[in-house]
């Protein structure tokens, strides 16, 4: 717990802040700033949950991006051990069975030069079925297709999130691939004036030199 | 047999509650603010959805609550909500642009501890942020149909998304059809300004060797 509060200089903290006993799907996106280390943490309340998360690289707007590098991500559990690790990734999805409750750690680490925005997503999906809850009632059949309903409902709102963040990046590529044709054709061509401007000056140069010299 | 029924009664209205309760939970984020600089999160969001907020100063030490200021801004740059030296607030507003919304969050100079300070947020947009208790009350709806309803709203709210998504691809598309017509021409011109510059370097040297006599 001491080891998450020291890590950076900021440390996001995410927390569902509602426990329920029926069917729980939380969806969390959110897009932050990293600069060379960024760890967020997650709270998961009950074990069997299926646990999806989702994470896109949005480039900033710098001009001088040449390479596709990408982040790590580290996924831990509560007891801290390793889930599962991304390298040098610019999206990646991943999605496991939560065997412990309690908070997962995801630390994202830079490894481009500049400062990039990370659009994250987490989608915890809770089943009633699972829920070891005391009541031996028997659910509803119609309660429990429309709990299925909402789990697939929220599967999809995660699925768009994401496409949205993917194609919030090819967007701005685009927009930069664009702009920078533009900017090659002006400065070669004004590349192209100079150099030959200062052919005919060099060339005129000489010639004087030498005519100077060949009638003293 | 009456009281077995009173009790499914019973369970169904928990369960109702439950899933009421959980289709309601949005971000709930805990920040963790640095003692000088600001710390920003940001969500895109669409145009006309509505958006509830409410942050928190989460504090150890019961004597001493540090305050925060609080800046939210919309994607032009209007000013939605400012507070400064708070421990707690909230707002609300509904979207006139479609854009990147940021929440920027700072410690105040007074905060006479330094260190780190945590930060509630608990932040719902769009389907999430509706209030169904008030709408179940005025129509006068409960259980099964309030759950579809609920569903309704949230495969509405998909098909909006989608549609946003569709509009994005179409602008993206009509970018790269311009990409594509700018790399053809600009080439052109470049090599145009290339055979201009070397025609008019040709007859500019011939005329300055027959001034020269040389030719």
């Amino acid at each position: 717990m001491e080891k998450l509060w020291c890590l950076t200089q900021v440390v996001v903290l995410i927390m569902v802040g509602v426990l329920s006993f029926g069917g729980i799907t939380t969806t969390e996106g959110i897009r932050f700033d990293i600069d060379r280390e960024e760890c967020l943490s997650y709270n998961v309340h009950f074990e069997g949950d299926t646990f999806h998360l989702s994470f896109v690289v949005i480039k900033a707007d710098t001009p001088w991006h040449f390479t596709e590098d990408g982040v790590d991500l580290v996924i831990k559990g509560p007891s801290d051990e390793q889930i599962h690790d991304f390298r040098d990734k610019t999206s990646g999805k991943y999605e496991f069975i939560v065997q412990k409750k309690g908070l997962y750690q995801f630390c994202f680490t830079n490894k481009s030069p500049y400062h990039e925005n990370i659009d994250f997503d987490i989608h915890v999906g809770h089943f009633p079925h699972y829920d070891q809850h005391a009541t031996d009632e028997h659910f509803s059949p119609l309660l429990d297709e429309i709990s299925k309903l909402e789990e697939a409902l929220d599967n999809i709102q995660f699925e768009q999130h994401w496409l949205e963040a993917q194609t919030g990046r090819q967007a701005i590529v685009n927009d930069n691939m664009s702009r920078r044709t533009v900017h090659k054709a002006i400065f070669e061509s004004i590349c192209l004036i100079a150099a030959s401007i200062l052919q005919v000056f060099l060339l005129k140069n000489l010639f004087e030199r030498k005519l100077g010299l060949s009638r003293v | 047999m009456k009281s077995g029924n009173m009790r499914r009664e019973v369970v169904y209205e928990l369960l109702v509650v439950c899933l009421a309760v959980n289709l309601l939970v949005g971000d709930a984020i805990w920040l963790n603010l640095p003692a000088t600089g600001t710390k920003c999160v940001s969500e895109e969001i669409q145009n006309n959805v509505v958006v509830l907020a409410d942050y928190v100063v989460v504090s150890d030490d019961h004597t001493h609550i540090p305050t925060i200021s609080v800046k939210v801004t919309s994607p032009y740059g209007n000013n939605l909500h400012h507070k400064e030296n708070v421990t707690h607030g909230q707002f609300a507003f509904t979207t006139q642009e479609s854009g990147n919304y940021l929440a920027c969050f700072w410690v105040d100079g007074n905060n006479a501890k330094g260190g780190e300070v945590s930060v509630n947020i608990d932040w719902k947009t769009g389907i999430a942020a509706k209030d169904w208790d008030s709408v179940a009350r005025k129509e006068k709806i409960e259980g099964v149909e309030l759950e579809l309803r609920k569903l309704e709203g949230a495969v509405e709210a998909i098909h909006e998304n989608l549609l946003y998504l569709k509009s994005k691809e179409a602008e993206m598309r009509i970018v790269s059809e311009k990409t594509n017509g700018r790399v053809a021409w600009f080439s052109i011109m470049s090599l145009g300004v290339c055979i201009v510059v070397s025609a008019l370097q040709v007859w500019h040297l011939k005329r300055f060797f027959q001034k020269k006599k040389l030719i």
